[in-house]
């Protein structure tokens, strides 16, 4: 969003507070989304718990169009509506709610890198993953992402988001790696996320940040989503510290949902 | 033995309603004096022996022999040219010929009888590929409506680039290939169209269509592409004529501007409908733009989901016309309009499949589709609607240019009324009629009606609207319009 809009979307926002009925769209659960986006409509959804800021999940078979950036998730808040976590927290704290306030400007700069990190790694290769490896696409992904239409339709648009992602993932120098170096990356970003982590209870003092929502968002979409095989749910088990630390996120703010 | 030539004459409209035309008003006189040879002419018999076609390239003379074969028939010489004429015109409509002419003459050669005639119809077939090239400028209502029959979209201050390539007679028996490619400043549309008439009954006829056409709908903050295949099997039986048609068409809604209302945001996305519809119409008017007497009754049901797709829902719309003719040249058009939308299966209606209402081609006086329910502003049409119109058409006041320009024009006086609502099917007939009757949004005025060629008309009326609900945008005062279908 250029400054002109964010500066003009803080002001309206700032005018209310959040209200009861807020909700957040993302695609069907059951038959119809996928881990990348399943991972990042998660982390929006912790974010807001961490928040303590109330919103009702609902499910669209056509959220992905209804979204105004074509991203999902997307909350529609009042009269607004604002998608994906660098947008929705910035509408947050635009009303009053941040997570980041305690932060000094060089742990902040951190937490953006991070988060950066998360983004061109971990989300990066699950996208990969379910469009760019034949398998996981012929299995899962196209499946799934077309279930909602019919004939002819469902096989057009589930090729078009394919050649789309592939496109892009051509783009930004992806296109080239094999599967095995896909894992690698994965590993080294969560050994990166493990070693900074330590022993912490989260990544910076002990309140939880927007990069703990984000991290658990990806990890624990994860470990329990099923895929062709489970490499990737082990490369991710093998960093202890970061098992508990999605373990203690989930027991303290999603436990009635998960009952 | 004279040769009669029968005079050829000017091409008459393939496209459109116009005046009857009565072979006997365009017979030559004979000459002065000659009243006892008229007679012989009447009374003498004759035998058509030979009926030739010349001119004929690549059109196959089985297509023709049916249009001609009535010429055999002729008893006497008056009948050999009325049957000539009428055959002269069958051959006309085919659309495959430029000119027609008829030469009549007593037959010669070695099986030639004394009162024998030949007939020759001197054709000029149609160039095999005609393009064209315009420039259209925003109207109301777009130019794939022309071709493909499709329903209205708008385009606001819109110029497009319009380029049309026609194959006319292509492989020999009328059929016709268009593709038609339309580039403007917010839509890029094309089509493809395969036309192919039974041979010996025109009016029976398949149409075979390809498309991509992307509108956009500012009173709803809409925008819309469809991308789709048609067939269609026109018929007549009778005095009505029928269309079967079944439609496969991909949809892809989209917000239009980031203020779209939420309710619009909800409906964007992809969905595909196949539908099956039929048309029955029965048109008794003595033309498409200024009817000054008949009647036409249009009824069209549409049925989607039952081969495929995902919308699925049963449509129903009806459109009637009565024409009387007053005192001195006036004469009074009364209009009725009116659909229900069902969807089945319990999902609930598309914004695409439903009635829109208002604007200068309905309820005059009203914004263009801005009746009825509406959320912020953006107006989701409604699944049930009737309309009505009252209209006294008379000439310019004074008949200026008379007989040429002046006649393009009509002064008229109208009374507008309509209703468009959502239904809830759950409360059964009394209760929708109920709701219909409640809120009725009607208006008046006087205006300028412009005939452009037999399809299309341009109003300016100044308007009053009446019975307006909150949410209706209105448009009182002086209001323009142009398009193909007016209430």
């Amino acid at each position: 969003m250029s400054l002109a809009a964010e500066a003009f979307m803080s002001q309206m926002a700032a005018a209310e507070p959040w209200p009861e009925n807020a909700t957040l769209y993302q695609p069907l659960k059951e038959d119809q989304i996928l881990l990348s986006d399943c991972a990042s409509s998660l982390a929006v959804q912790a974010y807001l718990r961490m928040c303590g800021l109330p919103v009702q999940v609902f499910c669209r078979a056509n959220a992905e169009y209804m979204s105004p950036s074509g991203k999902i998730p997307f909350i529609h808040v009042g009269n607004q509506v604002v998608s994906e976590l660098g947008p929705i927290v910035q509408f947050t704290k635009a009303k009053g709610h941040s997570l980041s306030d305690g932060l000094d400007d060089v742990q902040r700069a951190e937490m953006k890198a991070y988060m950066e990190l998360v983004n061109n790694m971990l989300l990066t290769a699950e996208l990969y993953i379910q469009w760019c490896d034949d398998s996981t696409a012929t299995e899962i992904s196209r499946p799934r992402y077309s279930s909602p239409y019919s004939w002819p339709l469902n096989k057009i648009l589930a090729y078009q988001k394919q050649w789309e992602v592939r496109r892009k993932m051509n783009a930004i120098g992806w296109g080239g790696k094999t599967l095995e170096q896909v894992y690698e990356d994965v590993s080294q970003c969560c050994q990166a996320l493990s070693q900074r982590l330590g022993t912490q209870s989260y990544f910076f003092n002990k309140q939880p940040t927007e990069l703990d929502a984000l991290v658990f968002g990806h990890l624990f979409t994860i470990l329990t989503t099923r895929l062709t095989s489970t490499e990737l749910a082990e490369r991710v088990k093998s960093y202890s510290n970061l098992l508990s630390f999605c373990r203690r996120i989930e027991q303290t703010y999603f436990e009635d949902k998960s009952s | 033995m004279g040769t009669v030539h029968a005079k050829s004459l000017d091409p008459l409209p393939m496209h459109g309603r116009d005046l009857d035309v009565h072979p006997e008003d365009f017979m030559e006189t004979p000459d002065q004096g000659q009243d006892s040879k008229q007679e012989i002419l009447e009374n003498k018999d004759v035998v058509v022996q030979h009926v030739n076609i010349q001119g004929l390239g690549r059109t196959k003379e089985d297509l023709l022999g049916y249009e001609i074969s009535d010429v055999f028939h002729a008893k006497n010489l008056i009948d050999v040219m009325k049957r000539a004429h009428v055959a002269r015109q069958r051959l006309l409509r085919l659309g495959i010929f430029k000119d027609v002419e008829v030469l009549i003459d007593t037959s010669e050669g070695t099986d030639a009888l004394p009162n024998g005639l030949d007939v020759t119809f001197e054709v000029t077939e149609v160039k095999r590929l005609t393009g064209s090239y315009n420039t259209m400028v925003g109207n109301n209502e777009g130019s794939m409506s022309c071709l493909f029959d499709r329903g209205v979209f708008v385009t606001l201050c819109n110029v497009s680039q319009v380029l049309g390539l026609k194959l006319p007679n292509m492989l020999g028996r009328a059929e016709k290939l268009t593709f038609q490619f339309s580039y403007g400043t917010k839509e890029t549309s094309y089509g493809l169209s395969f036309f192919k008439p039974q041979p010996g009954h025109f009016e029976r006829n398949l149409t075979l269509n390809m498309y991509k056409v992307t509108g956009q709908f500012p009173w709803s903050s809409l925008k819309e592409t469809d991308r789709g295949v048609s067939a269609e099997l026109n018929f007549p039986l009778g005095v009505t004529n029928h269309t079967l048609k079944w439609e496969g068409v991909w949809r892809e809604l989209g917000c239009l501007a980031r203020s779209a209302s939420f309710a619009v945001r909800e409906e964007s996305g992809h969905s595909l409908k196949s539908a099956l519809s039929h048309t029955v119409s029965v048109d008794s008017r003595n033309s498409a733009i200024f009817p000054s007497r008949g009647a036409l009754l249009r009824i069209n049901q549409e049925l989607a989901g039952y081969t495929g797709g995902d919308a699925s829902f049963l449509k129903e719309d009806f459109e009637l016309q009565l024409n009387r003719r007053l005192f001195w040249d006036s004469v009074l058009s009364a209009s009725l309009w009116g659909g229900m939308l069902y969807p089945i299966g319990g999902q609930a209606s598309c914004i695409a499949d439903r009635f829109y209402l208002g604007g200068p081609t309905s309820v005059r006086g009203f914004g263009m589709y801005s009746i009825g329910p509406q959320s912020e502003g953006d107006y989701l049409g409604g699944e049930a609607y009737w309309a009505g119109g009252l209209h006294l058409y008379t000439p310019l006041p004074f008949r200026p240019g008379k007989g040429g320009f002046g006649d393009l024009f009509r002064t008229h006086f109208f009374l507008n009324a309509g209703n468009l609502c959502n239904l809830s099917y759950g409360d059964g007939p009394r209760a929708h009629l109920q709701k219909l009757a409640e809120c009725i949004r009607w208006s008046y005025g006087a205006g300028i009606v412009l005939r452009l060629g037999n399809i299309a008309r341009l109003e300016l009326n100044y308007c009053v609207p009446m019975g307006v609900q909150s949410g209706d945008r209105i448009c009182d005062g002086v209001q323009f319009g142009a398009g193909i279908r007016f209430l």
